[in-house]
């Protein structure tokens, strides 16, 4: 009764609260099953148009369970399942989360139960069987071929770097990004810059101030700038999303930095007060299974680790083998991220550069 | 011999008592060292990592500027099941950064001269825990900096348990080597306890020689008190065997004298009672006679072993000798007697006299006791083996009591009958020649058997 009328109130602020605006970035899904045995919630920070292939996949194989998937913001959906393991309350039955940092926290935190597989995991995509990587995303950076001439685009961190330096007075304002105040995963994706490149993410983050940069709190956003024409490049989006909207916009191009490639394995956890643990590791299983990956290759997230890039993208042949691709590694490293003085202070030091003279950073 | 109380038994048990003992107090330090090693090891991972944090750590404008290394997460993350916490506590010990429940079950001052390690509890997890702590002198900002960084202890654990298994592996090992070998080695040294058994076991009753084996130093005490024993029982046997014959001699004479007195009584002029009476008193000394001989017999066999040495003999002679005088001119005319020999020589090693006194107490004894209307006396060879043979058509001794007329006197308690010493000396006469006094029951067209075996001399000059 209780979960019904809860579930009735976040459907009502789904409808009433503007988006973007409340604790809910996506929508609520249930996908219903013809004789339900066995209901398992999930809460993912990842769209649901790219998760539908792969839940209704699960469905075909166990028609009796009941998927039900609430699609969140990388660091509501963190907050929730804090405050849920504190309180020993169980939300959702598995977590999906673009921000593994933010997983591989809750797992150091003792929020997580381990699951064992059988399916191959690289190594660097599983932490204690608490955290799974599931996908395969490189950060990439898009551009919209009507507006970028050939010789303009891009084809390194530095390369970005010296075009917004060199064309400052082109490309003011043309060039958009993650707020990463606001996104956990763009957080995420500076943070690793600064690491794995700090000179040249100096030089970038500088240019970008530079440009007045447009930021925006998620990648569909950043993207939807990018459709509507108000920018022309879009840098750190996530190559799933970008290659969904290269399908529906062919002038919009990928390119895969040749420097180095971040690459992200989006996260799975099952948290401690999950009520149907085994339902969870089953889909688990299932995503990290061949049939999963394949599926979530071909209409998901695009990107796999052994595969060809798709069609269409520009970039080395095998990011793997060349070392370009960086995968970032889903371990305790990850916790330096998530330190809370290390977050003000990247974030921080982030915005003051940002701010210059752009009116999209205001100081907190 | 029962083996829960063999000494053997005892021996091993107490050998695995100590190898058991001591194999468990060496895994129980081995488990001590191990824990040490992987505390040592891991400790070390824990420091470094504290050590970056520290060193990570800067005064800008007045404020402590934390910039946690991934460097430092990913060292602790070489342990790559174990959970980290962390705390960074200010110089006015207020919680900087981490997690603000992590507590230190020590004063955190303790860290100034040396980092500090201790094991304690976070949450619901078994955690290594070190402080370290850092100085911070600057014009805006001084005092002491502290980092408590913590880690469970799945890895040191695993270590632990794997560094244990080992050692403890290679302990069984060595103990199981050790037990088989202390085993092999007892057997070994107790062999000559289990020879000198054996040896006393299967010693014949009448022999009272010295044993002959070979023992250890620690063994010669026991084997010389048993062979002094039996020197003793040896000398005592001899005067009581002297002190018989001499007997014996002494009644033979005034008994011949007896003899020949009742013989001269004139029974006609007896009554018919008194005539009967006579007979008895006749057949009662002529029997204390033939018990006066035998006794003077055996102790004539065993005073011949004593001195005489065993020569080659021909038993057929002997055998025919031993007939000639046991079987009686007098004999019943309704008795068939028979002697029977091979036309070859049947050699054996012997004393002439003791074993036709042997032979004519078998046939005696057959006379007497045995033969109604037969008696067949053989020579023959079986098996590399001498057969003298009484056979008679008598009704034979029961099975279950072949054991007991061997002995001295045996069958004079059960049966009016004496025996007396026949087989007695016999079976002595037969063992000391290295042979056997048997029987064989009557079956088929055979009647009961008496045989006296021994062995073929070999012609062999040596």
């Amino acid at each position: 009764m209780i979960r019904t009328s809860l579930r009735l109130a976040i459907l009502f602020l789904l409808l009433v609260l503007p988006r973007g605006a409340g604790a809910v970035e996506g929508d609520r899904q249930v996908f219903q099953a013809a004789v339900e045995k066995a209901r398992l919630v999930i809460h993912g920070a990842t769209d649901i148009e790219a998760m539908r292939p792969l839940l209704e996949d699960f469905q075909a194989l166990r028609p009796d369970v009941t998927l039900d998937y609430v699609d969140y913001l990388t660091n509501d959906l963190f907050r929730e399942a804090t405050e849920a393991c504190a309180a020993g309350k169980s939300v959702a039955d598995l977590l999906l989360s673009s921000s593994v940092d933010q997983l591989v926290r809750l797992a150091n935190d003792g929020c997580a139960v381990a699951h064992r597989t059988t399916e191959r995991v690289p190594d660097w995509a599983n932490w204690r069987e608490e955290v799974y990587g599931f996908t395969f995303e490189p950060a990439v950076m898009v551009y919209d071929e009507r507006r970028v001439p050939p010789e303009d685009v891009p084809r390194s961190h530095n390369d970005l770097a010296e075009l917004l330096r060199q064309k400052s007075e082109t490309y003011r304002g043309r060039v958009g990004t993650y707020d990463i105040r606001v996104s956990g995963i763009g957080y995420l994706l500076a943070f690793n810059d600064s690491r794995v490149a700090p000179t040249s993410y100096g030089r970038l983050l500088e240019s970008l101030g530079r440009a007045e940069t447009v930021t925006r709190c998620c990648n569909n956003e950043v993207l939807n700038e990018l459709r509507g024409g108000t920018i022309a490049i879009a840098y750190n989006v996530l190559g799933s999303y970008a290659y969904a909207a290269h399908l529906r916009d062919p002038h919009l191009r990928i390119v895969l930095p040749r420097d180095y490639t971040l690459i992200l394995s989006r996260g799975a956890l099952i948290p401690a007060t999950s009520r149907e643990k085994a339902l969870a590791g089953a889909f688990l299983d299932y995503l990290l299974s061949e049939r999963g990956q394949k599926k979530a290759r071909d209409a998901s997230f695009y990107f796999s680790a052994n595969g060809p890039l798709p069609r269409g993208v520009d970039g080395p042949a095998s990011l793997v083998d060349t070392g370009i691709g960086r995968p970032i590694r889903i371990g305790p490293a990850l916790l330096a991220a998530q330190d809370q003085a290390q977050h003000r202070r990247f974030t921080g030091e982030w915005s003051a550069v940002m701010r210059g003279k752009n009116p999209d950073i205001t100081p907190r | 011999m029962k083996t829960e109380t063999s000494l053997f038994s005892r021996l091993l048990l107490r050998v695995a008592l100590v190898l058991f003992f001591g194999a468990a107090g060496i895994v129980t330090a081995a488990w001590f060292y191990a824990a040490a090693a992987a505390d040592e090891a891991f400790d070390r991972l824990l420091q470094g990592a504290a050590f970056q944090i520290a060193e990570n750590m800067s005064v800008e404008e007045g404020e402590l500027a934390i910039n946690m290394p991934s460097s430092a997460f990913e060292l602790l993350g070489l342990a790559t099941r174990d959970r980290i916490f962390y705390r960074v506590v200010g110089t006015k010990g207020e919680t900087l950064t981490g997690y603000e429940d992590l507590q230190s079950p020590v004063d955190l001052a303790e860290s100034r001269r040396a980092p500090v390690f201790v094991s304690t509890r976070y949450g619901n997890s078994d955690v290594r825990m070190t402080i370290g702590a850092r100085a911070v002198s600057d014009p805006m900002l001084s005092g002491w900096v502290y980092i408590i960084l913590a880690q469970t202890t799945e890895a040191r654990t695993a270590l632990t348990s794997e560094l244990t298994t080992r050692a403890t592996v290679l302990v069984a090992v060595m103990a199981c080597a050790t037990l088989f070998a202390a085993a092999l080695a007892l057997r070994l040294s107790l062999r000559p306890v289990v020879d000198l058994s054996r040896v006393l076991h299967d010693r014949e009753p009448q022999d009272l020689t010295p044993l002959a084996v070979e023992v250890p130093r620690e063994l010669s005490p026991f084997v010389g008190s048993i062979n002094y024993f039996m020197r003793r029982l040896d000398e005592r046997m001899r005067l009581l065997q002297r002190f018989i014959g001499d007997s014996a001699h002494q009644i033979r004479t005034p008994l011949t004298a007896l003899l020949a007195q009742l013989s001269l009584i004139d029974d006609k002029g007896l009554s018919d009672d008194g005539r009967h009476h006579l007979a008895r008193v006749r057949a009662r000394v002529e029997e204390l006679s033939h018990l006066t001989n035998q006794l003077l017999g055996h102790a004539m066999v065993i005073h011949r072993f004593d001195s005489e040495k065993l020569v080659p003999i021909d038993m057929r002679d002997i055998a025919r000798r031993a007939f000639k005088r046991a079987v009686p001119l007098s004999l019943d005319p309704d008795i068939v007697v028979a002697f029977e020999a091979p036309d070859e020589p049947v050699t054996v090693l012997g004393d002439a006299l003791s074993l036709r006194e042997a032979m004519v107490n078998v046939i005696d004894n057959a006379l007497r006791h045995g033969a109604v209307a037969r008696l067949e006396v053989r020579v023959r060879v079986e098996a590399a083996r001498a057969l003298f043979e009484v056979e008679d058509d008598g009704p034979g001794i029961p099975r279950a009591r072949w054991p007991e007329v061997t002995r001295r006197f045996a069958s004079s308690r059960s049966e009016r009958d004496v025996s007396g010493l026949g087989f007695a000396i016999a079976s002595e006469v037969a063992t000391l020649l290295g042979g056997a006094l048997r029987f064989r029951e009557a079956i088929g067209g055979h009647g009961f058997t008496t045989i006296i075996e021994l062995p073929l001399h070999q012609e062999t000059k040596a």
